[in-house]
């Protein structure tokens, strides 16, 4: 059994040699701690933060940044055990299998591997979120048999279905690092080390292995980590920062030998009210609009999702539809619905419509980026800059989607569309975001286009490994956090080979 | 005699009905004046309706250049056009809302009578 230690208690000058360091204690590192458990491995768990939030240790996170409206770089993520899921709402949904895939018309597609790579790692995943029974694909059968489901007629998108991560009292889906401090602390060969911020990766002078990680914590204790393998699980913009930032040997620092590191930000954006949705008959099921307990441990929503041939023949991106709260209609509106309704022979007398809300994927912009600043935080690491860019094309592209849902609505006489945002500014005025960080450590098997490989070993570097979505070369809409813990799990299942 | 005025009596209640009914149709059924496109307008069910949408229509043509198009467009009735508009994807998008071109243009027309 080994108790949390806090950093700060450690005599300067310390030097610890552990067969595996992962940087970061969110759902990532826990997720891979947890998977080394119990194994011949010595794992070190290295967390910046402590247990709860202190905002003294939050401010490391700031930043500037440049380009569209974007939430600070101290929000959107948490700097203390667990990460992320001390404050994430629970969505989960597996990548559709086109996400894994090059698309032609997605410049920069195609992660190394096909969705079946990650599939057996999904069930434990799902456990570990603790999300209930696995039936994303069962959805219609269960959900029907509780109320009818809205008929769409033939055409580009179709229900699917999102889990949600167990809440308790109601309020937080599962909080990794409350949730599996117990589990940590009685795996004999996992050390967790809190209080404890990496500020350098230090190669070895050929700069082909890392020798060392340099740790710091507040009150200013110094000490190394010499360990055989490290994995940076700190986060999609944390992970780009130590490696730029780790520049001594590799002059545009680790990893960075082709300019990729900090690149290809990403994030879902979540633009709200993006449609009006008419149902003609009024009623709509409960798991359109609510989070719905279906009883048997799962608690699922109803989104429109597109289907691979639509994406394929009108060359969208991934999105996921949700329908809101109601809203009235205006005089055009009632019109609209009245004058459609009848024309198809349809009784619109108790209409009821709602707004509609989504999570969209981004193209790939190598020019959405995280650099360094000259500014530094309280550990004397840079700051960095985001420069934020959603495109036309991206809106373009989902709004094209809304009007293929429109279109299927009419088809099955169910309802109609409205679409509410025309100009970039509509779809800004109401502009949310998932805080999901993605992207800036892109995986490929090239290393002129990614910055690790298919394993999450960073080319070149013998040692280095990344886990979490700061790999994820393109994303879809689903939410990351069911994926990257199946991910990470894979990359466990590669480290027990390797550092055996 | 007796029957003579049952007959009357029959008679004056049949004229009272019929003036009811004229009453009826007067306050409660819609009128609007005769029009060149009546024959294609009588495809809407509540024109004031259509004609309030019909009002947020851009750039449609001349009535009677609409009237021609409706009247090709809807051999088989407006229902029957507002599906296979949906089925070809041919909507047309009025103040935001997807709709069946068909039922655009007869809304427009609505507008301008």
């Amino acid at each position: 059994m080994s108790a949390f230690v806090d950093a700060r208690t450690l005599p300067s000058g310390t030097v610890l040699t552990p067969d595996i360091a992962i940087v970061g204690g969110g759902p990532a590192g826990i997720s891979l701690a947890l998977a080394l458990a119990n194994t011949k491995l010595d794992i070190l768990l290295l967390e910046s933060g402590g247990a709860n939030f202190d905002p003294v240790v939050q401010a490391l996170y700031s930043g500037t940044q440049s380009g569209d409206d974007y939430a600070a770089l101290e929000a959107g993520r948490l700097r203390f055990l667990g990460g992320g899921t001390n404050h994430w709402g629970g969505w989960s949904r597996p990548l559709d299998a086109i996400d894994f895939e090059k698309r032609d018309w997605v410049p920069h597609s195609g992660w190394p591997f096909a969705r079946t790579a990650l599939e057996p790692y999904y069930p434990r995943a799902q456990a570990l979120i603790e999300a209930g029974p696995w039936i994303y694909d069962k959805g219609d059968s269960i959900a029907s048999a509780k109320a009818p489901m809205l008929p769409l007629g033939d055409g580009g998108l179709y229900t699917s279905w999102f889990q949600f991560s167990k809440t308790r009292d109601g309020v937080l889906p599962t909080p990794f690092g409350t949730r599996y401090q117990g589990d940590l602390k009685v795996a004999a060969n996992i050390k967790p080390l809190l209080n404890a911020n990496v500020t350098a990766i230090r190669l070895a002078p050929d700069a082909k292995r890392v020798d060392r990680l340099d740790v710091a914590t507040l009150n200013g204790n110094r000490f190394t980590v010499k360990p055989r393998q490290v994995v940076l699980a700190a986060g999609g913009i944390e992970n780009a920062r130590l490696l730029l930032a780790s520049n001594d040997v590799m002059k545009t620092g680790v990893g960075n030998q082709n300019d990729l590191v900090g690149r290809f930000f990403g994030d879902n954006p979540v633009p709200r009210d993006v449609a009006t949705l008419v149902l003609f008959g009024g009623k709509r099921a409960p798991y359109y609009g609510n989070n719905l307990n279906m009883g048997n441990g799962a608690v699922m929503r109803a989104v429109f999702t597109p289907t691979a041939a639509f994406a394929r023949s009108k060359h969208v991106m991934g999105s996921l539809t949700t329908m809101e709260h109601p809203v009235e209609l205006d005089e055009t509106g009632k019109a609209a619905t009245v004058t459609t309704a009848t024309a198809l022979g349809v009784d619109a007398a108790n209409a009821s419509a709602y707004s509609v809300g989504c999570g969209m994927e981004l193209m790939p912009d190598p020019d959405r980026r995280l650099t360094l600043t000259g500014d530094k935080d309280a550990l004397g690491l840079p700051r960095l800059k985001l420069h934020m860019r959603v495109t036309d094309a991206d809106f373009a592209k989902y709004r094209q989607t809304l009007s293929e849902l429109g279109r299927q609505l009419l088809a099955s006489g169910a309802g109609m569309l409205r679409l509410n945002c025309s100009k970039r500014a509509d779809w800004l005025k109401n502009m949310d975001w998932g805080h999901h960080h993605l992207g800036t450590v892109r995986m490929h098997d090239d290393p002129k286009q990614g910055v690790v490989d298919a394993d999450g070993k960073v080319h070149a570097i013998g040692n280095l490994f990344v886990a979490g979505s700061a790999v994820f070369p393109t994303y879809g809409a689903s939410n990351p956090t069911l994926n990257l813990i199946a991910l990470t799990l894979k990359l466990a299942d590669h480290l027990k080979k390797v550092a055996a | 005699m007796k029957r003579r005025a049952v007959l009357a009596g029959l008679a004056a209640a049949g004229a009272a009905m019929a003036a009811g009914l004229y009453r009826f149709i007067e306050i409660f059924v819609k009128h609007y004046p005769a029009t060149p496109y009546d024959d294609v307008l009588r495809q809407l069910a509540d024109r004031e309706q259509a004609t309030l949408l019909g009002a947020s229509v851009q750039g449609a043509p001349e009535a009677q250049v609409l009237a021609a198009r409706l009247r090709t467009a809807m051999p088989d009735g407006l229902a029957a056009a507002a599906r296979a508009d949906i089925a070809a994807g041919r909507l047309t998008e009025v103040n935001g809302w997807l709709l069946p071109a068909t039922v655009v243009l007869l809304a427009a027309l609505a507008a301008k009578t």
